[in-house]
Protein backbone atom coordinates (compact mmCIF):
# COMPACT_ATOMS: atom_id res chain seq x y z
CA UNK A 1 0.00 0.00 0.00
CA UNK A 2 2.61 2.54 1.12
CA UNK A 3 6.24 1.87 0.27
CA UNK A 4 9.06 4.24 1.13
CA UNK A 5 12.45 3.60 -0.43
CA UNK A 6 15.72 5.22 0.55
CA UNK A 7 14.10 8.54 1.43
CA UNK A 8 16.39 11.54 1.98
CA UNK A 9 15.09 14.92 3.07
CA UNK A 10 16.05 17.85 5.23
CA UNK A 11 15.75 21.55 5.88
CA UNK A 12 18.03 23.91 3.96
CA UNK A 13 21.54 22.54 4.23
CA UNK A 14 21.02 20.03 7.00
CA UNK A 15 19.95 16.57 6.00
CA UNK A 16 17.63 14.93 8.51
CA UNK A 17 16.60 11.77 6.70
CA UNK A 18 19.49 9.64 5.58
CA UNK A 19 17.84 6.93 3.54
CA UNK A 20 14.66 5.73 5.22
CA UNK A 21 12.90 2.68 3.84
CA UNK A 22 9.69 1.22 5.20
CA UNK A 23 6.47 -0.36 4.05
CA UNK A 24 2.94 -0.29 5.35
CA UNK A 25 0.72 -3.15 4.22
CA UNK A 26 -2.96 -2.68 3.59
CA UNK A 27 -4.98 -2.88 6.78
CA UNK A 28 -1.95 -2.90 9.06
CA UNK A 29 -0.84 -0.51 11.77
CA UNK A 30 2.84 0.33 11.58
CA UNK A 31 4.58 2.26 14.34
CA UNK A 32 7.61 4.46 13.84
CA UNK A 33 9.40 5.08 17.12
CA UNK A 34 12.67 6.64 18.10
CA UNK A 35 14.31 9.38 20.13
CA UNK A 36 13.51 13.05 19.73
CA UNK A 37 15.30 14.41 16.69
CA UNK A 38 15.69 11.01 15.06
CA UNK A 39 13.69 12.29 12.09
CA UNK A 40 10.30 10.65 12.62
CA UNK A 41 8.27 13.78 11.94
CA UNK A 42 10.51 14.73 9.03
CA UNK A 43 9.89 11.29 7.57
CA UNK A 44 6.13 11.82 7.86
CA UNK A 45 6.39 15.26 6.28
CA UNK A 46 8.48 13.93 3.42
CA UNK A 47 6.01 11.09 2.79
CA UNK A 48 2.96 13.35 2.67
CA UNK A 49 4.68 15.95 0.51
CA UNK A 50 4.82 18.77 3.05
CA UNK A 51 8.54 18.57 2.55
CA UNK A 52 10.04 17.66 -0.79
CA UNK A 53 12.39 14.67 -0.55
CA UNK A 54 15.82 15.24 -2.03
CA UNK A 55 16.25 11.59 -2.95
CA UNK A 56 14.33 8.33 -2.80
CA UNK A 57 10.82 7.22 -3.63
CA UNK A 58 7.41 7.14 -2.03
CA UNK A 59 4.98 4.69 -3.62
CA UNK A 60 1.29 4.94 -2.89
CA UNK A 61 -0.52 1.93 -4.31
CA UNK A 62 2.51 1.36 -6.52
CA UNK A 63 2.45 4.90 -7.90
CA UNK A 64 5.46 7.16 -7.23
CA UNK A 65 4.23 10.33 -5.55
CA UNK A 66 7.39 11.92 -4.11
CA UNK A 67 7.35 14.75 -6.68
CA UNK A 68 3.69 15.68 -6.43
CA UNK A 69 3.35 17.98 -3.43
CA UNK A 70 0.99 17.61 -0.50
CA UNK A 71 -2.28 18.66 -2.17
CA UNK A 72 -2.03 16.12 -4.98
CA UNK A 73 -0.79 13.35 -2.70
CA UNK A 74 -3.80 13.99 -0.45
CA UNK A 75 -6.09 13.66 -3.46
CA UNK A 76 -4.55 10.26 -4.21
CA UNK A 77 -5.69 8.99 -0.83
CA UNK A 78 -3.03 9.74 1.75
CA UNK A 79 -4.26 11.59 4.82
CA UNK A 80 -1.80 13.08 7.29
CA UNK A 81 -2.83 14.18 10.77
CA UNK A 82 0.27 16.26 11.41
CA UNK A 83 2.32 16.88 14.50
CA UNK A 84 0.87 19.74 16.49
CA UNK A 85 -2.60 18.87 15.11
CA UNK A 86 -2.81 21.97 12.88
CA UNK A 87 -6.58 22.34 13.00
CA UNK A 88 -7.99 25.42 11.28
CA UNK A 89 -8.48 27.55 14.39
CA UNK A 90 -10.89 30.21 13.14
CA UNK A 91 -13.12 27.68 11.36
CA UNK A 92 -15.82 25.64 13.05
CA UNK A 93 -15.28 22.02 14.00
CA UNK A 94 -17.70 20.96 11.29
CA UNK A 95 -15.98 23.05 8.65
CA UNK A 96 -12.68 21.46 9.62
CA UNK A 97 -14.21 18.04 9.10
CA UNK A 98 -15.77 19.02 5.78
CA UNK A 99 -12.40 20.26 4.58
CA UNK A 100 -11.00 16.85 5.42
CA UNK A 101 -13.14 15.51 2.58
CA UNK A 102 -12.34 18.46 0.29
CA UNK A 103 -10.83 16.29 -2.47
CA UNK A 104 -13.97 14.28 -3.04
CA UNK A 105 -16.75 16.82 -2.42
CA UNK A 106 -18.27 19.34 -4.84
CA UNK A 107 -16.68 22.77 -4.39
CA UNK A 108 -19.82 24.90 -4.38
CA UNK A 109 -23.16 23.31 -3.61
CA UNK A 110 -24.42 20.05 -2.25
CA UNK A 111 -21.23 19.20 -0.36
CA UNK A 112 -23.05 19.00 2.96
CA UNK A 113 -25.47 16.39 1.74
CA UNK A 114 -22.72 14.33 0.20
CA UNK A 115 -20.64 14.47 3.38
CA UNK A 116 -23.53 13.81 5.77
CA UNK A 117 -22.98 10.06 6.14
CA UNK A 118 -19.24 10.40 6.75
CA UNK A 119 -19.82 13.26 9.15
CA UNK A 120 -22.26 11.13 11.11
CA UNK A 121 -19.71 8.33 11.25
CA UNK A 122 -17.03 10.70 12.63
CA UNK A 123 -19.45 12.16 15.17
CA UNK A 124 -20.27 8.65 16.31
CA UNK A 125 -16.58 7.95 16.84
CA UNK A 126 -16.04 11.32 18.56
CA UNK A 127 -19.24 12.41 20.30
CA UNK A 128 -17.44 15.44 21.73
CA UNK A 129 -16.97 16.81 18.24
CA UNK A 130 -20.70 16.63 17.61
CA UNK A 131 -21.36 18.63 20.78
CA UNK A 132 -18.90 21.25 19.61
CA UNK A 133 -19.58 21.11 15.89
CA UNK A 134 -20.31 24.83 15.54
CA UNK A 135 -17.54 26.01 17.84
CA UNK A 136 -14.32 27.50 16.45
CA UNK A 137 -11.71 24.74 16.39
CA UNK A 138 -9.15 27.00 18.05
CA UNK A 139 -11.24 27.08 21.23
CA UNK A 140 -11.12 23.30 21.73
CA UNK A 141 -8.90 21.65 24.32
CA UNK A 142 -5.74 19.90 23.16
CA UNK A 143 -7.35 16.47 23.35
CA UNK A 144 -10.40 17.62 21.42
CA UNK A 145 -8.19 19.19 18.79
CA UNK A 146 -6.39 15.88 18.42
CA UNK A 147 -9.72 14.10 17.97
CA UNK A 148 -10.59 16.70 15.36
CA UNK A 149 -7.29 16.23 13.55
CA UNK A 150 -7.88 12.47 13.43
CA UNK A 151 -11.51 12.91 12.41
CA UNK A 152 -10.53 15.37 9.71
CA UNK A 153 -8.02 12.89 8.28
CA UNK A 154 -10.63 10.10 8.39
CA UNK A 155 -13.11 12.26 6.48
CA UNK A 156 -10.97 11.76 3.40
CA UNK A 157 -11.67 8.00 3.50
CA UNK A 158 -7.93 7.63 3.00
CA UNK A 159 -6.10 4.60 1.68
CA UNK A 160 -3.31 5.31 4.15
CA UNK A 161 -3.36 7.52 7.18
CA UNK A 162 -0.31 9.08 8.81
CA UNK A 163 -0.73 9.95 12.46
CA UNK A 164 2.09 11.99 13.94
CA UNK A 165 2.51 12.16 17.73
CA UNK A 166 -1.21 12.05 18.57
CA UNK A 167 -0.45 11.98 22.30
CA UNK A 168 1.86 15.00 22.31
CA UNK A 169 1.14 17.44 25.10
CA UNK A 170 -1.94 15.62 26.35
CA UNK A 171 -2.90 14.56 29.86
CA UNK A 172 -2.43 10.81 30.61
CA UNK A 173 -6.18 10.14 30.65
CA UNK A 174 -6.55 11.73 27.23
CA UNK A 175 -3.56 9.78 25.92
CA UNK A 176 -5.36 6.55 26.90
CA UNK A 177 -8.42 7.82 25.06
CA UNK A 178 -6.32 8.52 21.97
CA UNK A 179 -4.96 4.96 22.02
CA UNK A 180 -8.48 3.56 22.40
CA UNK A 181 -9.36 5.44 19.24
CA UNK A 182 -6.31 4.09 17.43
CA UNK A 183 -7.35 0.56 18.40
CA UNK A 184 -10.79 1.21 16.99
CA UNK A 185 -9.30 2.48 13.76
CA UNK A 186 -7.24 -0.68 13.59
CA UNK A 187 -10.34 -2.82 14.09
CA UNK A 188 -12.02 -0.87 11.32
CA UNK A 189 -9.20 -1.90 8.99
CA UNK A 190 -7.63 1.53 8.54
CA UNK A 191 -4.08 1.39 7.16
CA UNK A 192 -2.06 3.46 9.58
CA UNK A 193 1.48 4.73 9.99
CA UNK A 194 1.87 5.96 13.54
CA UNK A 195 4.66 8.07 15.02
CA UNK A 196 4.61 7.93 18.77
CA UNK A 197 6.79 8.95 21.69
CA UNK A 198 5.01 6.51 24.00
CA UNK A 199 6.79 3.54 22.52
CA UNK A 200 5.16 1.03 24.85
CA UNK A 201 1.63 2.01 23.89
CA UNK A 202 2.61 2.14 20.25
CA UNK A 203 3.96 -1.43 20.44
CA UNK A 204 0.64 -2.60 21.84
CA UNK A 205 -1.36 -1.46 18.82
CA UNK A 206 1.20 -1.99 16.07
CA UNK A 207 1.51 -4.96 13.72
CA UNK A 208 5.02 -3.97 12.76
CA UNK A 209 7.54 -1.52 14.18
CA UNK A 210 10.39 0.57 12.80
CA UNK A 211 12.88 2.18 15.15
CA UNK A 212 14.59 5.30 13.84
CA UNK A 213 18.00 6.57 14.85
CA UNK A 214 19.83 9.52 13.29
CA UNK A 215 17.67 9.66 10.20
CA UNK A 216 17.82 5.93 9.48
CA UNK A 217 15.87 2.83 10.36
CA UNK A 218 18.02 1.16 13.00
CA UNK A 219 15.83 -1.80 13.94
CA UNK A 220 12.62 -3.24 12.60
CA UNK A 221 10.38 -6.15 13.42
CA UNK A 222 7.11 -7.29 14.87
CA UNK A 223 6.40 -5.86 18.35
CA UNK A 224 7.49 -9.04 20.19
CA UNK A 225 10.90 -8.96 18.56
CA UNK A 226 11.30 -5.28 19.28
CA UNK A 227 10.43 -5.80 22.92
CA UNK A 228 13.22 -8.33 23.22
CA UNK A 229 15.78 -6.21 21.43
CA UNK A 230 18.30 -5.17 24.06
CA UNK A 231 19.26 -1.91 22.39
CA UNK A 232 15.69 -0.75 21.94
CA UNK A 233 14.83 -1.85 25.42
CA UNK A 234 17.49 0.34 26.97
CA UNK A 235 16.92 3.34 24.76
CA UNK A 236 13.14 3.61 24.47
CA UNK A 237 11.30 1.20 26.67
CA UNK A 238 13.23 1.91 29.87
CA UNK B 1 -25.86 71.23 12.48
CA UNK B 2 -27.41 69.89 9.31
CA UNK B 3 -24.27 70.98 7.47
CA UNK B 4 -22.22 68.69 9.65
CA UNK B 5 -24.63 65.82 9.15
CA UNK B 6 -24.62 66.41 5.42
CA UNK B 7 -20.82 66.40 5.34
CA UNK B 8 -20.66 63.25 7.44
CA UNK B 9 -23.16 61.38 5.27
CA UNK B 10 -21.62 62.36 1.95
CA UNK B 11 -18.13 61.70 3.21
CA UNK B 12 -19.10 58.35 4.70
CA UNK B 13 -20.60 57.23 1.40
CA UNK B 14 -17.29 57.99 -0.29
CA UNK B 15 -15.64 56.09 2.54
CA UNK B 16 -17.53 52.99 1.42
CA UNK B 17 -15.41 52.98 -1.74
CA UNK B 18 -12.22 53.11 0.34
CA UNK B 19 -13.60 50.21 2.32
CA UNK B 20 -14.25 48.18 -0.82
CA UNK B 21 -10.73 48.69 -2.16
CA UNK B 22 -9.29 47.95 1.27
CA UNK B 23 -11.33 44.75 1.30
CA UNK B 24 -9.59 43.80 -1.95
CA UNK B 25 -6.24 44.18 -0.17
CA UNK B 26 -7.45 41.92 2.62
CA UNK B 27 -8.52 39.18 0.22
CA UNK B 28 -5.04 38.60 -1.12
CA UNK B 29 -3.28 39.36 2.15
CA UNK B 30 -5.26 36.72 4.00
CA UNK B 31 -4.28 33.92 1.64
CA UNK B 32 -0.76 34.92 0.62
CA UNK B 33 0.45 37.70 2.93
CA UNK B 34 0.96 39.73 -0.20
CA UNK B 35 -0.93 42.64 -1.73
CA UNK B 36 -1.01 44.25 -5.14
CA UNK B 37 0.57 47.68 -4.90
CA UNK B 38 -0.82 48.35 -8.36
CA UNK B 39 -4.38 47.88 -7.14
CA UNK B 40 -5.19 51.54 -7.88
CA UNK B 41 -4.29 51.04 -11.52
CA UNK B 42 -6.50 47.97 -11.53
CA UNK B 43 -9.38 50.17 -10.35
CA UNK B 44 -8.58 52.78 -12.98
CA UNK B 45 -8.06 50.37 -15.90
CA UNK B 46 -11.32 48.58 -15.11
CA UNK B 47 -13.12 51.93 -15.12
CA UNK B 48 -11.56 52.82 -18.48
CA UNK B 49 -12.49 49.48 -19.99
CA UNK B 50 -16.05 49.88 -18.70
CA UNK B 51 -16.16 53.37 -20.21
CA UNK B 52 -14.99 51.98 -23.54
CA UNK B 53 -17.69 49.33 -23.32
CA UNK B 54 -20.29 52.04 -22.74
CA UNK B 55 -18.97 53.93 -25.76
CA UNK B 56 -19.47 50.88 -27.94
CA UNK B 57 -23.15 51.25 -27.13
CA UNK B 58 -23.41 48.26 -24.84
CA UNK B 59 -26.27 48.56 -22.34
CA UNK B 60 -25.25 49.37 -18.76
CA UNK B 61 -26.35 46.01 -17.37
CA UNK B 62 -23.83 44.33 -19.68
CA UNK B 63 -21.10 46.91 -19.09
CA UNK B 64 -20.92 46.12 -15.37
CA UNK B 65 -20.28 42.36 -15.72
CA UNK B 66 -17.90 43.13 -18.59
CA UNK B 67 -15.90 45.52 -16.42
CA UNK B 68 -15.91 43.06 -13.54
CA UNK B 69 -14.70 40.25 -15.78
CA UNK B 70 -11.86 42.46 -16.96
CA UNK B 71 -10.96 43.15 -13.32
CA UNK B 72 -10.88 39.43 -12.53
CA UNK B 73 -8.64 38.69 -15.53
CA UNK B 74 -6.30 41.51 -14.65
CA UNK B 75 -6.14 40.31 -11.05
CA UNK B 76 -5.26 36.81 -12.25
CA UNK B 77 -2.63 38.29 -14.56
CA UNK B 78 -1.02 40.19 -11.67
CA UNK B 79 -0.87 37.02 -9.61
CA UNK B 80 0.68 35.01 -12.40
CA UNK B 81 3.11 37.66 -13.60
CA UNK B 82 4.12 39.51 -10.46
CA UNK B 83 3.32 37.45 -7.38
CA UNK B 84 3.53 33.70 -7.87
CA UNK B 85 7.24 33.32 -8.54
CA UNK B 86 8.17 35.66 -5.71
CA UNK B 87 6.00 33.70 -3.28
CA UNK B 88 7.41 30.38 -4.46
CA UNK B 89 10.87 31.69 -3.68
CA UNK B 90 9.54 32.90 -0.34
CA UNK B 91 10.82 36.35 -1.24
CA UNK B 92 9.43 39.86 -1.15
CA UNK B 93 9.87 40.41 -4.88
CA UNK B 94 6.11 40.82 -5.28
CA UNK B 95 6.36 44.30 -3.73
CA UNK B 96 8.52 45.71 -6.49
CA UNK B 97 6.84 43.66 -9.21
CA UNK B 98 3.33 44.84 -8.33
CA UNK B 99 4.56 48.44 -8.14
CA UNK B 100 5.99 47.97 -11.63
CA UNK B 101 2.70 46.49 -12.79
CA UNK B 102 1.00 49.64 -11.51
CA UNK B 103 3.40 51.90 -13.38
CA UNK B 104 2.91 49.90 -16.58
CA UNK B 105 -0.86 50.08 -16.14
CA UNK B 106 -0.63 53.82 -15.69
CA UNK B 107 1.44 54.29 -18.86
CA UNK B 108 -0.85 51.99 -20.78
CA UNK B 109 -3.88 54.04 -19.75
CA UNK B 110 -2.19 57.32 -20.73
CA UNK B 111 -1.26 55.91 -24.13
CA UNK B 112 -4.55 54.22 -24.88
CA UNK B 113 -7.07 56.66 -23.45
CA UNK B 114 -5.06 59.87 -22.99
CA UNK B 115 -4.43 61.99 -19.94
CA UNK B 116 -7.75 63.77 -19.74
CA UNK B 117 -10.41 63.02 -17.24
CA UNK B 118 -13.60 61.88 -18.88
CA UNK B 119 -17.14 61.75 -17.58
CA UNK B 120 -18.58 58.31 -16.93
CA UNK B 121 -22.24 58.18 -17.94
CA UNK B 122 -24.56 56.28 -15.65
CA UNK B 123 -28.26 55.56 -15.73
CA UNK B 124 -28.47 56.38 -12.01
CA UNK B 125 -29.63 59.98 -11.51
CA UNK B 126 -27.48 62.36 -9.50
CA UNK B 127 -30.17 64.83 -8.38
CA UNK B 128 -30.21 64.80 -4.61
CA UNK B 129 -33.19 63.45 -2.75
CA UNK B 130 -33.86 64.97 0.62
CA UNK B 131 -34.27 63.04 3.83
CA UNK B 132 -34.71 65.14 6.97
CA UNK B 133 -32.97 68.07 5.29
CA UNK B 134 -30.01 66.02 4.11
CA UNK B 135 -29.44 65.66 0.41
CA UNK B 136 -28.36 62.22 -0.84
CA UNK B 137 -28.11 61.42 -4.51
CA UNK B 138 -29.30 58.08 -5.87
CA UNK B 139 -25.79 57.79 -7.26
CA UNK B 140 -24.34 57.85 -3.76
CA UNK B 141 -26.90 55.30 -2.64
CA UNK B 142 -25.99 53.07 -5.56
CA UNK B 143 -22.36 53.24 -4.44
CA UNK B 144 -23.26 52.13 -0.92
CA UNK B 145 -25.50 49.32 -2.20
CA UNK B 146 -22.92 48.19 -4.74
CA UNK B 147 -20.17 48.08 -2.13
CA UNK B 148 -22.23 46.11 0.36
CA UNK B 149 -23.56 43.79 -2.34
CA UNK B 150 -20.17 42.77 -3.66
CA UNK B 151 -18.64 42.41 -0.19
CA UNK B 152 -21.66 40.44 0.95
CA UNK B 153 -21.40 38.12 -2.02
CA UNK B 154 -17.72 37.43 -1.46
CA UNK B 155 -18.36 36.81 2.24
CA UNK B 156 -21.22 34.45 1.41
CA UNK B 157 -18.94 32.60 -0.97
CA UNK B 158 -16.30 32.27 1.74
CA UNK B 159 -18.71 31.01 4.37
CA UNK B 160 -21.20 28.92 2.43
CA UNK B 161 -19.22 27.08 -0.22
CA UNK B 162 -16.57 24.44 0.33
CA UNK B 163 -14.19 26.33 -1.94
CA UNK B 164 -14.75 29.38 0.25
CA UNK B 165 -13.96 27.35 3.34
CA UNK B 166 -10.79 26.16 1.60
CA UNK B 167 -9.98 29.84 1.11
CA UNK B 168 -10.29 30.37 4.87
CA UNK B 169 -8.29 27.21 5.51
CA UNK B 170 -5.37 28.51 3.45
CA UNK B 171 -5.56 31.79 5.37
CA UNK B 172 -5.48 29.92 8.67
CA UNK B 173 -2.81 27.31 7.92
CA UNK B 174 -1.42 26.87 4.48
CA UNK B 175 0.48 23.64 5.23
CA UNK B 176 -2.50 21.96 6.82
CA UNK B 177 -4.71 23.06 3.92
CA UNK B 178 -2.32 21.29 1.57
CA UNK B 179 -2.81 18.08 3.54
CA UNK B 180 -6.56 18.34 2.85
CA UNK B 181 -5.83 18.41 -0.88
CA UNK B 182 -6.32 22.18 -1.07
CA UNK B 183 -3.76 23.70 -3.42
CA UNK B 184 -2.59 26.97 -1.89
CA UNK B 185 -1.38 28.14 -5.30
CA UNK B 186 -4.89 27.79 -6.72
CA UNK B 187 -6.47 29.52 -3.75
CA UNK B 188 -4.02 32.43 -3.95
CA UNK B 189 -4.85 32.71 -7.63
CA UNK B 190 -8.53 32.78 -6.75
CA UNK B 191 -7.93 35.46 -4.12
CA UNK B 192 -6.23 37.67 -6.70
CA UNK B 193 -9.13 37.11 -9.07
CA UNK B 194 -11.61 38.11 -6.39
CA UNK B 195 -9.47 41.08 -5.45
CA UNK B 196 -9.53 42.17 -9.08
CA UNK B 197 -13.31 41.79 -9.13
CA UNK B 198 -13.63 43.97 -6.05
CA UNK B 199 -11.27 46.61 -7.49
CA UNK B 200 -13.20 46.70 -10.76
CA UNK B 201 -16.45 47.11 -8.85
CA UNK B 202 -14.93 50.02 -6.95
CA UNK B 203 -13.83 51.60 -10.23
CA UNK B 204 -17.25 51.25 -11.83
CA UNK B 205 -19.02 52.59 -8.76
CA UNK B 206 -16.78 55.58 -8.19
CA UNK B 207 -16.22 56.58 -11.82
CA UNK B 208 -19.45 58.60 -12.24
CA UNK B 209 -18.42 60.66 -9.18
CA UNK B 210 -14.69 61.14 -9.76
CA UNK B 211 -14.68 60.93 -13.58
CA UNK B 212 -12.30 58.56 -15.33
CA UNK B 213 -8.63 59.41 -15.86
CA UNK B 214 -5.23 57.80 -15.35
CA UNK B 215 -4.86 59.47 -11.95
CA UNK B 216 -8.42 58.81 -10.76
CA UNK B 217 -7.34 56.16 -8.26
CA UNK B 218 -4.07 57.55 -6.95
CA UNK B 219 -5.70 59.39 -4.04
CA UNK B 220 -8.28 56.63 -3.57
CA UNK B 221 -5.69 53.93 -3.23
CA UNK B 222 -3.69 55.78 -0.61
CA UNK B 223 -6.79 56.12 1.51
CA UNK B 224 -7.89 52.55 0.90
CA UNK B 225 -4.46 51.48 2.05
CA UNK B 226 -4.82 53.60 5.19
CA UNK B 227 -8.21 52.01 5.82
CA UNK B 228 -6.82 48.50 5.37
CA UNK B 229 -3.92 49.13 7.73
CA UNK B 230 -5.97 51.02 10.32
CA UNK B 231 -8.69 48.35 10.34
CA UNK B 232 -6.18 45.52 10.24
CA UNK B 233 -5.38 43.48 7.16
CA UNK B 234 -7.29 40.50 8.55
CA UNK B 235 -10.34 42.21 9.99
CA UNK B 236 -13.12 41.46 7.49
CA UNK B 237 -15.88 43.99 7.94
CA UNK B 238 -13.69 46.23 10.09
CA UNK B 239 -12.77 48.04 6.88
CA UNK B 240 -16.36 49.23 6.49
CA UNK B 241 -16.33 50.91 9.90
CA UNK B 242 -12.95 52.54 9.32
CA UNK B 243 -13.88 53.47 5.74
CA UNK B 244 -17.07 55.22 6.88
CA UNK B 245 -15.15 56.98 9.63
CA UNK B 246 -12.31 58.15 7.39
CA UNK B 247 -14.70 59.30 4.66
CA UNK B 248 -16.68 61.38 7.12
CA UNK B 249 -13.55 62.75 8.75
CA UNK B 250 -11.95 63.97 5.55
CA UNK B 251 -15.16 65.49 4.33
CA UNK B 252 -15.33 67.50 7.57
CA UNK B 253 -11.64 68.39 7.34
CA UNK B 254 -11.89 69.68 3.80
CA UNK B 255 -14.92 71.82 4.67
CA UNK B 256 -13.76 73.28 7.97
CA UNK B 257 -9.99 73.43 7.54
CA UNK B 258 -9.68 73.77 3.80
CA UNK B 259 -9.95 71.52 0.79
CA UNK B 260 -6.16 71.11 0.71
CA UNK B 261 -6.44 69.16 3.96
CA UNK B 262 -8.67 66.48 2.50
CA UNK B 263 -5.87 63.92 2.35
CA UNK B 264 -4.54 64.68 5.81
CA UNK B 265 -6.85 62.61 8.05
CA UNK B 266 -6.11 59.40 6.20
CA UNK B 267 -2.38 59.86 6.53
CA UNK B 268 -2.61 60.90 10.17
CA UNK B 269 -4.76 57.85 10.92
CA UNK B 270 -2.26 55.66 9.10
CA UNK B 271 0.68 57.00 11.09
CA UNK B 272 -1.22 56.70 14.37
CA UNK B 273 -2.27 53.17 13.57
CA UNK B 274 1.23 52.08 12.66
CA UNK B 275 2.56 53.61 15.88
CA UNK B 276 -0.16 52.50 18.27
CA UNK B 277 -1.89 49.44 16.82
CA UNK B 278 0.23 47.88 14.09
CA UNK B 279 -2.18 44.96 13.76
CA UNK B 280 -5.10 47.30 13.20
CA UNK B 281 -7.96 48.49 15.36
CA UNK B 282 -10.00 45.41 14.49
CA UNK B 283 -7.07 43.15 13.75
CA UNK B 284 -6.18 40.18 15.82
CA UNK B 285 -2.96 40.60 17.71
CA UNK B 286 -0.64 38.08 16.16
CA UNK B 287 0.01 35.65 18.94
CA UNK B 288 2.23 32.84 17.90
CA UNK B 289 1.86 29.58 19.68
CA UNK B 290 5.08 27.68 19.88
Amino acid sequence: MLVVENLHAGYDASEVLDGVSLRVKQGSVVALIGANGAGKTTAMRAISGMLKPTQGRVLLDGQPVQELGSARIAKLGLAHAPEGRKVFGPLSVEDNLLLGAYSRLPAFFGFRGKAAADLARIYELFPRLRERSQQAAGTLSGGEQQMLAIGRALMANPKVMLLDEPSMGLAPVIVQEVFRIIKRLKQAGITLLLVEQFARSALEVADYVYVMEHGKIAVEGVPDEIRKNQRVLEAYLG
Amino acid sequence: MSVIVQLVVSGALMGMVYALIAYGFQLTYSTSKSINFGQGELVMLSAFVSLSLINTGLPYWLVVPGGLLFGVLLGLFVERAAVRLALEQKGEGWILLTVIFGLLGFSAAENIWGRDDRPFPTPVPSDPMHFFGIGITPLEISVAIGVLAVMGMVELFKRKTLLGKAFEAVSADRDAAGLMGVSATRIIMLSYGLSGLVAAMAGILVAPITTVGPTMASALILKAFSVAVVAGLDSGFGVVVVGLFLGALESLASFYIGSGWREAPGLILLIMALALRPNGVFGKASIRKV
